[in-house]
């Protein structure tokens, strides 16, 4: 008898606990939907509302917002699955990068990052002591046989059917293991909170950019895939002033410069010009091809931030 | 501490007055260099083929040549080069800058050739209101028309195509008209390749026949999207026929998500990763549940045989 009354009175403390806990949860859910739009805006007009557990409240109109769980599972969907029909390929041209680093400030505009993340960078190269010195823009490299992908234990990154490799910042658990698997160094990690986190936080995250970047996560280059759903060339091969990029259809086989807006045939591209892609040898089948650095539009020039390059 | 102050502001003078020296200072060619004479003569041709490469080239810093539509970068922003101040210089002045390059301004010495330099040089200088160097030559004299018409005939077994250009004389007859430019294009994902080639004037017959490339891709059933139009909307306005033709190999596009493969996530590992996995769990915890069974019947079979 005496053992029943313990257990009773355990069972009743474990279902007050429940409920204060659910009580929370339901006010914080509350103060959480509308905490941004309650501050800027006066009190208006009340609605009444049923709660998850059957209790009418009250809630301030201005408090409501629209649920985003429908279009972000819409967007991941569509995200997953790419653009049908499409193989997407980069090529650069490193005869004409001057370190402009034009492309780093687009790219980290669009992706919301701060100047020391790079989803792409443009790195000072030189091959051996007596080679020449060269500047090379290095994106993620979307590679067709990507080790990033094999190591991810809960399915977050991913390659779709248009060759893009992509991230779901949503399932990511931040363990980094793709960092470890790519030789490319192509991810970075957000170790604080993200830039502009404040302004972004009503934003329904988009899978195609990364957007709003999440504390924790991995992110890394996307080919700007928001981008090319409206047939736009990425945000880095549009902004380069020197004409380094082409990006296009390999299923067209045919590549348009970012720069000059020419296209010419892709396959002629790199048969002509020696083209090559990184570390062939680990058979990461790279998307992103290089020509390689032989007449130069500019000279090189060492400093990596020198003044007189950027632009 | 006066003393102090009048350096101060001597220094700081002196240091305005050489930046501005240093700003001031032209880029100027070598003297032998300026002496050079363009060989290509200023046809009609000649000025449209540099429109081309100038607009693949220059364009996206210099703008619009006569426009003023530049790049508005800094320190020194690039000029016009339609403009009559910059004009003034020689055939060779400009050839040896276009080919040595200087600050954000790239060298051209090995990424064109001598021959498109010069096609550049002849077109700018047809902005050029003195024409000291070079006087436009035409050709051939179509007479004023109107109505315009861009016809296309498609030979889709030797995959040629043939344009042409007419129109009506004030007189009402239709008559072909001769060396006019026209740009055959291929439309792709993000623009348009061109597959002219380096001839596409017109004949005497108003005439372009072009010969579509041998392996280019098209769509599924090997439609492509063709557009030819007048190059130069400045004979006739926007002359413009686009054609869906089946031209391009048929192609289908491979989706990589079809194989199984071991990069791809759960949904299409390969068969034999998902066997030995679930092989290798069933085992282990086979095995530990055997374990257990046989633990929890030792006491009984102790009862047995006692
Ligand atoms: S470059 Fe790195 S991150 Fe990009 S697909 Fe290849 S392995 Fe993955
Ligand atoms: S860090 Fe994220 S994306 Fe990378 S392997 Fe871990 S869970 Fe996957």
């Amino acid at each position: 008898m005496k053992e029943e009354t313990s257990n009773n009175s355990r069972r009743k403390f474990l279902k007050s606990v429940g409920i204060t806990v659910g009580a929370a949860g339901v006010v914080s859910g509350f103060s959480l939907l509308g905490a941004a739009k309650a501050a800027a805006q006066e009190p208006g007009e009340t609605v009444n509302l049923l709660t998850q557990d059957g209790q009418l409240v009250q809630v301030d109109k201005n408090q409501l917002r629209p649920t985003v769980t429908g279009p972000l599972t819409e967007l991941q969907k569509r995200g997953r699955e790419g653009i049908a029909g499409k193989s997407f390929v980069m090529v650069i041209d490193l005869s004409k990068c001057r370190n402009a680093r034009k492309c780093m400030a687009a790219c980290q505009n669009h992706h919301q990052l701060r100047p020391d993340q790079h989803h792409i960078n443009v790195l000072q190269m030189q091959d051996a002591e007596h080679t020449a010195p060269y500047f090379m823009p290095k994106p993620c490299q979307h590679c067709d046989n990507p080790p990033c992908t094999k190591v991810c234990p809960v399915d977050a990154t991913f390659k779709r059917q248009d060759g893009i490799v992509l991230i779901d910042n949503e399932r990511c658990i931040g363990c980094r293991f793709c960092i470890a698997a790519c030789p490319y160094s192509a991810r970075i990690f957000q170790w604080t909170e993200p830039k502009d986190a404040e302004k972004y936080k009503n934003l329904t995250y988009n899978i195609e950019a990364n957007v709003p970047q999440k504390k924790g996560t991995v992110s890394k280059c996307l080919f700007s895939a928001d981008r090319l759903r409206e047939n736009k060339l990425p945000s880095c091969v549009s902004s380069c002033p020197n004409g380094v990029y082409y990006f296009g259809d390999q299923n067209e086989d045919a590549v348009t410069n970012g720069t000059t807006h020419e296209t010419v045939r892709f396959s002629q591209l790199i048969k002509e010009n020696a083209g090559y892609t990184l570390m062939p040898e680990l058979g990461t089948k790279p998307r992103v091809y290089y020509l390689p650095p032989k007449n130069r539009a500019f000279e090189f020039n060492g400093d990596l931030l020198n003044e007189e390059n950027l632009h | 501490m006066k003393n102090a102050i009048k350096i101060i502001a001597s220094l700081f003078l002196l240091f305005v007055f050489t930046a501005s020296v240093v700003n001031a200072q032209k880029w100027q060619a070598p003297v032998l260099s300026k002496k050079k004479q363009n060989p290509y003569e200023a046809s009609t041709r000649n000025i449209s083929s540099g429109k081309k490469i100038y607009n693949i080239n220059c364009k996206s810093c210099h703008g619009d040549a006569t426009m003023g539509n530049m790049l508005p970068l800094q320190p020194v922003a690039p000029s016009d080069l339609g403009s009559q101040a910059f004009l003034i210089q020689t055939d060779g002045e400009i050839y040896y800058k276009v080919n040595k390059g200087n600050g954000a301004m790239p060298t051209f010495e090995k990424t064109l050739s001598d021959e498109d330099k010069w096609m550049v040089i002849t077109y700018l200088r047809s902005f050029d209101q003195n024409k000291k160097e070079s006087k436009k030559i035409v050709e051939v004299k179509n007479p004023e028309v109107t109505d315009v018409k861009l016809l296309l005939d498609i030979n889709n077994e030797n995959k040629r195509i043939l344009a042409n250009l007419t129109g009506v004389t004030a007189k009402g007859d239709r008559v072909a008209l001769q060396g006019i430019e026209l740009s055959v294009k291929v439309k792709r994902n993000f623009g348009y390749l061109d597959i002219s080639g380096d001839d596409a004037y017109t004949n005497e017959k108003g005439e372009v026949n072009v010969q579509f490339p041998e392996d280019l891709p098209g769509d599924r059933e090997g439609h492509v999207n063709l557009l030819v139009k007048v190059t130069d909307d400045a004979y006739y306005g926007e002359v413009i026929v686009d054609r869906i033709a089946s031209l391009g190999i048929p192609t289908n596009p491979v989706n990589p998500l079809d194989e199984r493969a071991m990069w791809g996530t759960r949904a299409n590992a390969p068969i034999w990763i998902i066997f030995s996995y679930v092989g290798g769990v069933i085992c282990i915890w086979g095995v530990i549940f055997l374990v257990l069974f046989q633990l929890i019947q030792l006491p009984k079979l102790a009862k047995n045989k006692e």
